[in-house]
């Protein structure tokens, strides 16, 4: 009995922090044990607790199921043509349903085996997570089902938020309202995913893609696209809580088809299958990859640290959300999609045996921020993306024997979420990716894939004197009083920063003002082509149709811009999502020409 | 009630020997030694609780208060960063004062409106006081010891004197937002009424959805 009430008296006395005057004002107890940056290895060492150790390359790659069309009778209410622009042009051929729910995914079985009972299910069944449903077999995953299109097929999607309420959701972070932005698509304004268009939980949003090429000019095809989540402010913790998804638009020349007859086809690998067998194997030789780098707690759920506003560091690099998997693949050609999910990290992937991690290996690149280039950048050695950039390549692993290992590494040293440092990782200290185990083809099986010499053209660009004519914009990106900054502003959607009439061409730049960070810059609804890179023309695999302008630091962008077919609201934002959540986004309109 | 009581008894436990042996040079070679202390029970946790440290605060009336255990555990909080001399270069004040008529009633019941100094070297209580009572603002602003107010501002990222940014906070869900200080006030109480939780929650205050 150590004179109890004495104690409890002397600690009423402690929590009236008056009486300590002066003299123990300064009792700082504790510290927060939350700050800010890895260590110089980009991967340990860092403020933020570690996640529990897993072993890499012990579970099997999840490829999502394609999207499962359910007629236009299922829906009820029906359509209302009147909600969208042009629908009676583009009337939908292609019908689907999203429900999001808020349950349990397995990053990894080690991780699922530290998990709580949460979300109505059981401890030791998954880390909390946000997901979509629609797949064929009709379970919610993260990535949601891959929305597959083509081009002349519209499609329409309305999709339900089916989330908790913010009084009872279980995901610590994020938001609970939805409005889902199909990247890079040419879609209307009130289909775009536009950030104040959210649905709360019990609502739904309709989503009409006319499968039109810009200006109704095939050199326009987009291919390579995804779907994520664009609440406003919470845009960056919705998509790291689990609201994203892989989009594919094909046409006659990417047709999806390798053994395609058609004299216009390109035949790059693909079989329009998706999906894997849950073992590790692939349906298809067409394969979307997105990239998120995720924190886990001690309890096997992903954390995310808030107050940072330079950004947010994973330090396990998942694919299509499994830590660190493996694939088995065929003696033959392979299309992957690589897509950066965010929210901040840059990545410069290499292609490795296991078997001799020091020889980097060499691999095709075909397309930019999903748009087929003119030709194949042959011989590539390594890719860099940048948070939503993506990059088609082609891997042929013919040239491996069968029992193989080959890994994905990321070489970029990042050690803040401000962007990369520009060091390359070495040795152990590279970040493991994805192993694919090479397998014989089955017997009798024939790789007719071929990745042709010359792709898809691109539009054309007027000449220098047409250019100068044009009216010219700069936006610049910045940090400003503790902001990120648009042209020194912060997102206001009743400020409208640009108006480019509909059917006008412009030539925009985009200036990074930072010396340290780098800003992956996207506009919506019309992608551009680059006219000057730091001065430069650009070659390779910038010589591209762009999304995402992924500007490191005090870089400066010229790009051309057409604007045509839908009118309405769109936006300009950081796709580092943390600084577009702070605000680092404007709204420009593309208004009746 | 309940809660306090918690409080007061889990700070018993957390620091017994600074209570056994007072302010005394024992407790100040003890305190001395800060990282001794990074990982002791806290009184109060919460969901965000761990990024903030054990500090006590003084307001513009001479007020203390534990700045996480008493202001902003299980609160809605809007919570902005200036100083007497940051208010001459990046004026913020007058703008939180119209949100402050926005949120009207709710001020000091569930909402909770905080300036923290980025200059506690120099801001007082005085010289808070008078900020404050020039602009009729009635939330409170908060200094402290520099080491103190520095653990606080980087627990919110801030750095510098002068600092845009506003964080909206809910820590009964643990759910927090930025808007920039000097956004259309409309939108700062639009961002509090959306982290609101319960009978106050409103998914906007102005519809701006497309029709």
């Amino acid at each position: 009995m150590i004179k109890r009430r004495k104690f409890l008296k002397a600690s009423a006395l402690l929590s009236v922090p008056a009486i300590f005057g002066g003299g123990v004002a300064n009792a700082q107890l504790c510290r927060p044990t939350g700050l800010r940056s890895l260590g110089p290895d980009g991967k340990t060492g860092g403020t933020e607790p570690d996640s529990p150790a897993v072993t890499a390359y012990s579970q099997p790659l999840f490829i999502p199921p394609q999207l499962h069309d359910v007629g236009v009778a299922a829906l009820n209410p029906p359509i209302d043509p009147n909600r969208h622009q042009r629908y009676e042009e583009f009337e939908a051929e292609k019908v689907y349903e999203q429900h999001i729910t808020e349950g349990v995914w397995t990053y990894h079985p080690e991780l699922d085996a530290l998990t709580p009972a949460q979300a109505g299910q059981p401890a030791g069944s998954g880390s909390i997570a946000w997901m979509y449903d629609g797949g064929i077999n009709g379970q919610p995953s993260t990535p949601g089902p891959t929305l597959v299109a083509r081009y002349g097929e519209p499609v329409f999607v309305r999709r339900h938020n089916d989330l908790p309420t913010a009084d009872e959701v279980v995901m610590p972070i994020g938001y609970p309202a939805i409005s889902t932005h199909l990247h890079n698509a040419h879609t209307a304004s009130e289909s775009d995913g536009y950030p104040m268009d959210f649905a709360t939980p019990g609502e739904f949003w309709e989503h009409h893609y006319a499968m039109y090429y810009a200006r109704n000019d095939s050199n326009e095809a987009l291919a390579s696209l995804w779907y994520h989540d664009h609440m406003i402010d919470f845009t960056a913790t919705n998509v790291y809580a689990g609201l994203s998804g892989m989009a594919i638009f094909y046409d006659d020349i990417d047709s999806g088809d390798e053994n395609d007859l058609n004299p216009q086809a390109l035949n790059l690998p693909g079989n329009m299958q998706f999906g894997d067998d849950g073992e590790g194997n692939s349906l298809g030789y067409d394969i979307s990859l997105i990239l998120h780098d995720v924190r886990f707690n001690a309890e096997g759920n992903p954390t995310y640290n808030v107050f940072d506003t330079d950004g947010h560091l994973g330090d396990l690099i998942t694919v299509n959300r499994k830590v660190q998997p493996y694939l088995n693949v065929k003696r033959r050609k392979y299309r992957f999609r690589i897509y950066d999910g965010g929210p901040s990290r840059f990545y410069e992937l290499g292609l490795f045996k296991t078997a001799d991690r020091d020889t980097p290996l060499s691999f095709d690149i075909i397309a930019n921020d999903g748009n087929l280039l003119e030709e194949p950048f042959r011989g590539a050695t390594s890719v860099i993306i940048g948070p939503a950039n993506r990059n088609d390549v082609i891997i042929d692993f013919s040239q491996f024997a069968a029992g193989d290992e080959i890994e994905i590494l990321n070489l970029a040293e990042q050690v803040n979420g401000q962007g990369p440092t520009g060091r390359r990782l070495t040795g152990n200290n590279r970040m493991e990716v994805l192993k694919f185990i090479v397998q014989e083809m089955d017997e009798g099986e024939v790789d007719n894939s071929v990745v042709p010499a010359t792709l898809r053209p691109l539009p054309e660009i007027p000449p220098q004197e047409v250019l100068d004519e044009l009216i010219h914009r700069e936006w610049v990106f910045d940090h400003d009083m503790g902001l990120w900054t648009v042209n020194g502003d912060f997102m206001d959607p009743s400020v409208i920063s640009a108006a480019p009439k509909q059917g006008s061409a412009e030539v925009w730049t985009f200036r990074n003002a930072g010396s340290s960070w780098a800003h992956p810059c996207h506009v919506h609804f019309e992608e551009c082509q680059i006219l000057e890179w730091n001065g430069k023309k650009p070659t390779g695999v910038l010589k591209a149709r762009k999304d995402v302008m992924t500007l490191g630091p005090n870089d400066v962008v010229k790009v051309f811009y057409r604007f045509d077919d839908f009118v309405g609201r769109y936006v300009i934002h950081c796709h580092n999502n943390v600084h577009e959540d702070n605000a680092m986004m404007l709204r420009w309109d593309i208004t009746p020409g | 009630m309940n809660l306090r009581r918690k409080f007061i008894t889990s700070l018993a436990v957390a620091v017994p020997s600074l209570v056994m042996t007072g302010v005394s040079a024992r407790a100040n070679s003890v305190l001395g030694k800060k990282s001794a202390f990074k990982d002791c029970p806290r009184g109060i946790t919460g969901p965000t609780a761990h990024r903030f440290p054990q500090a006590i605060v003084t307001d513009q009336n001479k007020k203390k208060a534990w700045f996480y255990e008493e202001l902003i555990h299980d609160k809605i909080v809007l919570v902005n960063f200036s100083s007497v001399r940051g208010e001459e270069h990046y004026p913020i004040v007058a703008n939180m004062v119209k949100v402050q008529n926005m949120i009207g009633d709710r001020l000091g019941k569930d909402v909770f409106i905080y300036t923290i100094s980025t200059d506690p070297y120099h801001d007082t209580p005085e010289s808070l006081k008078e900020l404050a009572d020039a602009h009729g603002a009635k939330w409170q602003f908060l200094t402290g010891d520099p080491d103190d107010m520095r653990a606080i501002l980087t627990g919110f990222g801030i750095r510098g004197k002068i600092n845009g940014l506003s964080w909206v906070g809910n820590e009964k869900t643990g759910r927090w937002m930025t808007k920039a200080s000097r956004q259309h006030p409309l939108y700062i109480a639009e961002a509090v009424a959306r982290l609101s939780t319960g009978k106050h929650h409103k998914p906007f205050l102005v519809d701006m959805h497309s029709v």
